[in-house]
């Protein structure tokens, strides 16, 4: 049953009495209904009834319509009025300044009508505070306007009356100070220069020095160069321009802020008892707040609207798609369509599509939860928010999703399409026979994978486990090496600190596709590092031949590669590990070993793992090496098939897979498994990191 | 480092003196003046191999590094390095570069990809972190799940539909090449992995400066432009390092989105003279490498101290 409240409540919990009396009938009588026994429910019941049928003889409601009427008329009026008021003003006033004064025209009229409602009505009430604001706030807008105006035009006249002589007399009188000056601040440099000889003061403190006098040398200047009557007068006119622009602006600020403070005072009484409005309008957004009579938010879904029915609908029906067909492409994907058009222009743009009406859900959602939750205020009490109010709520409240809106935009579609693309692709059969045209297939190339058949899936086993194998051993030699040059370097009797450790930021340095490729080079058959080991083995050996080979040189070269950020790494940590922790091991009688082993390594291994984890990661996915130095060769097809080389790892496969021999849907499938991987090892990594554990709540 | 209890040894020493003069030690003191301990004798052997690890080590760092240096200025070679044979100085090679190839062409592309990659991922980024480090917003902590998520997919996973992507953007944008898709490839890429390492640098500056600027009326814009920005402008640059860098070094997306060489970035193009036998010419690879990394080492050795501090802040940066 619809309930009425005796009270209204604000936003802040405050309760006013009624002024609809009618309601406030209905509503004495549904709170009787509360403690009433039985038979009394029913007959206050049709109290109710009776009242409801015959709102139109209630007091209350007569008198309603009377103001209504009265209302209307006034507005009519009034409209007339401030035209001929508008009319009846000099002519020579500017524009703003005549606004102005309509509206101090129009609030004393409105305080003057409304003032005999004010016990009728929370509408007449509310009507009346704001035109008494307004005839608080106009006025001194007029008198601020008016007085800068005049200052202006006095400034103005100023400037014609000033003669060139005053001005020239001003300029030498100018130059003068500015020689003065001038050696002024040649003598305290000098001054200055002198101390810093004598060793008084440092190199930092004459440069600071420096920087101040001048600082003040041309401080001093600005401001002799405003007793020139030319520059002052235009100066003068500057700010005044500006504070004409600005002093109005602050004023109007002020003056909405106040009557968005009585719009929280001041409640709203209506008649209904459920949002009928979210419901019956969700289906085109913006027009619900317009029945809100919120104007510009309206105009805002309204916008929002027009993106769903002439966008998102569209493009998802297959209206206005590139090649594809909307929704309707993801299941087709372009089977019987022209030649011309490929699969993957249907899937990625089916995928597109349901991106847009997703959105467009998320459009009709918010829209259908801010008029709800307008109604459901305006039941209890709460007047809705105007344009000014809806604007500061999303200038502090909405700020964030504003200013993270560009960024999710490219999140979505260049990393989310694309992954879901990859994903679905993976559920078809792209392959070297099927390349513009596909179907689904279902779940076949991961059983292909799984069961290691098929010409892109037989090598899939042996590949992951290299991988593994690589990720591993690759990462831990680096990890080693680093550490323990680290260790060395730090020592405290080392000598040479400094050259070691720019040394050894090299290969970190130097992009590694270029060292990679160098080493590529030297290891050919003709190159130097092939001819010097030769050399000492005494016969000829070409690391590029044999698999294993080339696999030991790759780790060796990612030791070489990796060990630099590793070393970075651990030298930063070594550094800030206080001394006093070895200290008080060596009185205890610590061998080096024993604080090694005690000290550092634990705190080192702590600061540093996820981090660490990192660099398996990325030796998991180090396309760059493994491509680089041999194309993730050599070729051995009795063992590796013709798709891959001894020392591929997956990623080169993948892209051996997709750019080579174009076998898209099957890559696709391996890609989920490496992400899969990748994934799990970021877990690892983050799962203990500061940044996810510290949360600020 | 002399022991001074060891009395037979400093006699010897002593010996020696008188009958070498030139071999005696002026102002020789018994005294032993360090805080540390003396060395034993095997603490000087341990010492003595500590140091020849290291400079071993540095051999092996230096010397391939040498060979390139070598290798570049050496005019007796062509198409093919050659190491063993004499050497004479030659600018022949990076005449070469910049006459026959197109490195010009691609040290402009890496530039404008690195350049606009670091500013498109500050603009991202810098309101992102701000946003969720400061403000407590209705699915927050679910999006901040999405991006630890996000941040974990390796950017190749989208390879396949990238091709794809960019005919059906250039079909609506006709001026937006592949390299404005690597851009956006590279900063979309991006945004997750920095939006946590800056959200966790803004969560350590106090909050009482955004209070206190808001009390004086700061617009959250204003906040974000003047306290935010200048105090985390230290996280920013090495953010924004490496978004430069990054380009820089790959070589996997150019390969695989651009087509021409002319469009190609320093990555791409320079294995084009390794590995292309119509461009071969491993020299002049040389001369563009050692050009290549000039700038990018002296970058690296003057802001060591920086990156390192940032590689441990942004612990979760891959």
């Amino acid at each position: 049953m619809r309930k009425y409240n005796r009270y209204l409540i604000d936003e802040i919990g405050n309760t006013y009495e009624r002024k609809n009396q009618f309601l406030l009938d209905i509503a004495v009588l549904q709170h009787e209904m509360d403690t009433a026994s039985k038979e009394e429910k029913k007959a206050l019941e049709k109290q109710v009834q009776a009242l409801k049928k015959n709102k139109k003889d209630h007091p209350y409601y007569k008198a309603y319509k009377a103001y209504q009427e009265e209302k209307n008329l006034f507005w009519k009026k009034l409209k007339e009025e401030s035209r001929s008021f508008e009319k009846n003003l000099d002519k020579e006033l500017s524009p703003s300044l005549k606004r102005y004064k309509v509206k101090e025209f129009e609030a004393e009229k409105k305080e003057g009508f409304f003032k005999n409602y004010l016990n009728l009505n929370y509408e007449a009430t509310y009507y009346h505070e704001e035109a008494k604001l307004e005839r608080k706030y106009y006025p001194e807008l007029i008198f601020t306007y008016i007085e800068k105006e005049k200052k202006l035009a006095d400034a103005k006249e100023q400037r014609q009356k000033l003669s060139a002589e005053e001005e020239a007399q001003a300029k030498v009188r100018f130059n003068e100070y500015k020689q003065e000056e001038k050696q002024e601040l040649k003598s305290s440099i000098a001054s200055l220069k002198k101390k810093r000889k004598d060793k008084l003061i440092s190199d930092k403190a004459l440069k600071i020095g420096k920087k101040e006098l001048k600082f003040r040398y041309n401080k001093a200047l600005t401001l002799k160069r405003l007793e020139s009557p030319k520059k002052a007068n235009r100066e003068l006119i500057r700010t005044l321009r500006h504070e004409m622009k600005e002093r109005p602006k602050q004023l109007k600020k002020t003056l909405n802020a106040d009557i968005a403070d009585k719009r929280r005072k001041i409640p709203i009484e209506v008649e209904k008892t459920k949002p009928v409005i979210a419901y019956s309008t969700f289906f085109l957004p913006g027009m619900g707040q317009l029945l809100n009579k919120q104007f510009v938010k309206a105009g805002l879904f309204l916008v929002a609207s027009f993106f769903i029915y002439f966008a998102a609908i569209p493009y998802a029906l297959g209206y206005g798609n590139y090649q594809g067909d909307g929704i309707a492409g993801l299941i087709t994907l372009a089977e019987g369509a022209p030649r011309v058009y490929t699969s993957m222009m249907f899937l990625i743009e089916g995928i597109l599509a349901i991106f847009l009406i997703l959105i467009a859900g998320a459009l009709y959602w918010i829209s259908l939860r801010d008029i709800k939750a307008v109604e459901e205020k305006a039941i209890v009490g709460i007047r809705p928010k105007n344009w000014f109010e809806t604007l500061e709520n999303i200038k502090h409240e909405g700020f964030p999703y504003m200013v993270s809106f560009p960024a999710l935009f490219v999140i979505i579609f260049i990393v989310v399409v694309p992954v879901i693309t990859t994903l679905m692709l993976s559920f078809t059969n792209m392959n070297p026979q099927n390349q513009s045209k596909f179907s689904w297939i279902g779940i076949d190339n991961y059983r292909l994978l799984v069961m290691g058949q098929g010409l892109a899936g037989s090598v899939f086993w042996q590949i992951l486990g290299w991988t593994l194998i690589w990720t591993l051993v690759a990462t831990t030699f680096a990890i080693l090496i680093g550490f323990v040059l680290a260790l060395i370097t730090n020592h405290e009797r080392i000598v040479g600190k400094k050259i070691f450790r720019t040394i050894y930021l090299l290969p970190w340095a130097v992009p590694a596709f270029i060292t990679i490729l160098f080493f590529s080079i030297m290891f050919s058959p003709n190159g130097a590092l092939t001819d010097i080991i030769s050399n000492i083995f005494g016969e000829r050996i070409i690391v590029k031949h044999s698999t294993n080979l080339t696999r030991l040189t790759l780790i060796g070269l990612q030791g070489w590669l990796g060990s630099a950020y590793v070393f970075l790494l651990t030298t930063g940590v070594l550094q800030a590990i206080p001394s006093d922790l070895y200290e008080a091991a060596e009185i205890d009688g610590a061998t080096i070993w024993q604080k090694t082993r005690r000290i550092t390594i634990p705190i080192v291994l702590f600061q540093t793992a996820p981090l660490l984890i990192t660099q398996y990661t990325f030796n998991f996915n180090n396309f760059s090496i493994i491509y680089l130095f041999h194309g993730g060769g050599p070729f051995n097809p009795s063992r590796y098939g013709n798709l891959a080389g001894g020392t591929d790892i997956l990623v080169s496969y993948i892209y051996k897979l997709t750019m080579v021999n174009q076998y898209q849907a099957i890559s696709a499938a391996i890609i989920l498994f490496v992400s899969l991987g990748v994934m799990f090892f970021a877990y690892l990594g983050f799962r203990n990191s500061k940044a996810f554990k510290e949360e600020r709540l | 480092m002399e022991n001074n209890n060891n009395g037979h040894k400093q006699t010897f020493l002593e010996r020696i003196g008188k009958t070498f003069p030139f071999l005696k030690r002026k102002n020789k003191s018994t005294l032993y003046l360090s805080d540390r301990q003396p060395l034993t004798p095997q603490g000087k052997i341990g010492l003595v191999i500590a140091h020849l690890v290291l400079v071993a080590w540095s051999i092996i760092i230096i010397w391939p590094l040498y060979q390139m240096v070598v290798s570049a200025f050496n005019g007796l070679q062509d198409g093919y390095l050659v190491l063993n044979r004499n050497f004479e100085f030659s600018l022949q090679h990076f005449e070469y570069l910049f006459t026959e190839t197109l490195y010009l062409a691609w040290v402009r592309n890496t530039l404008f990809i690195s350049i606009s990659t670091a500013l498109l991922t500050l603009l991202f980024v810098s309101f992102t972190g701000y946003a969720y480090s400061r403000y407590r917003f209705k699915g927050r902590k679910s999006s901040l799940m999405a991006i630890l998520l996000i941040q974990t997919i390796p950017v190749f996973a989208g390879i396949t539909a990238f091709f794809t992507m960019h005919s059906i953007l250039s079909s609506v944008l006709p001026y937006f090449t592949r390299q404005m898709m690597l851009i956006l490839i590279y900063s979309g890429g991006a945004i997750a992995a920095n939006t946590f390492i800056l959200k966790g640098y803004i969560d350590s500056i106090s909050t009482e400066l955004d209070d206190a600027a808001k009390i004086d009326g700061c617009s959250n814009m204003q906040i974000y432009r003047l306290i935010i920005m200048p105090v985390a402008k230290p996280m920013l640059m090495i953010i924004g390092l490496w978004s430069f860098i990054g380009p820089f070094m790959d070589f996997l997306m150019p390969r695989v989105l651009l087509t021409s060489p002319r469009s190609y970035t320093l990555a791409a193009g320079l294995f084009t003279l390794v590995n292309d036998f119509r461009t071969m010419n491993q020299p002049a690879f040389a001369a563009g490498g050692l050009l290549t990394a000039i700038p990018i080492v002296l970058l690296f050795i003057s802001l060591q101290s920086q990156l390192v501090s940032g590689l441990s802040k942004g612990s979760v940066k891959g």
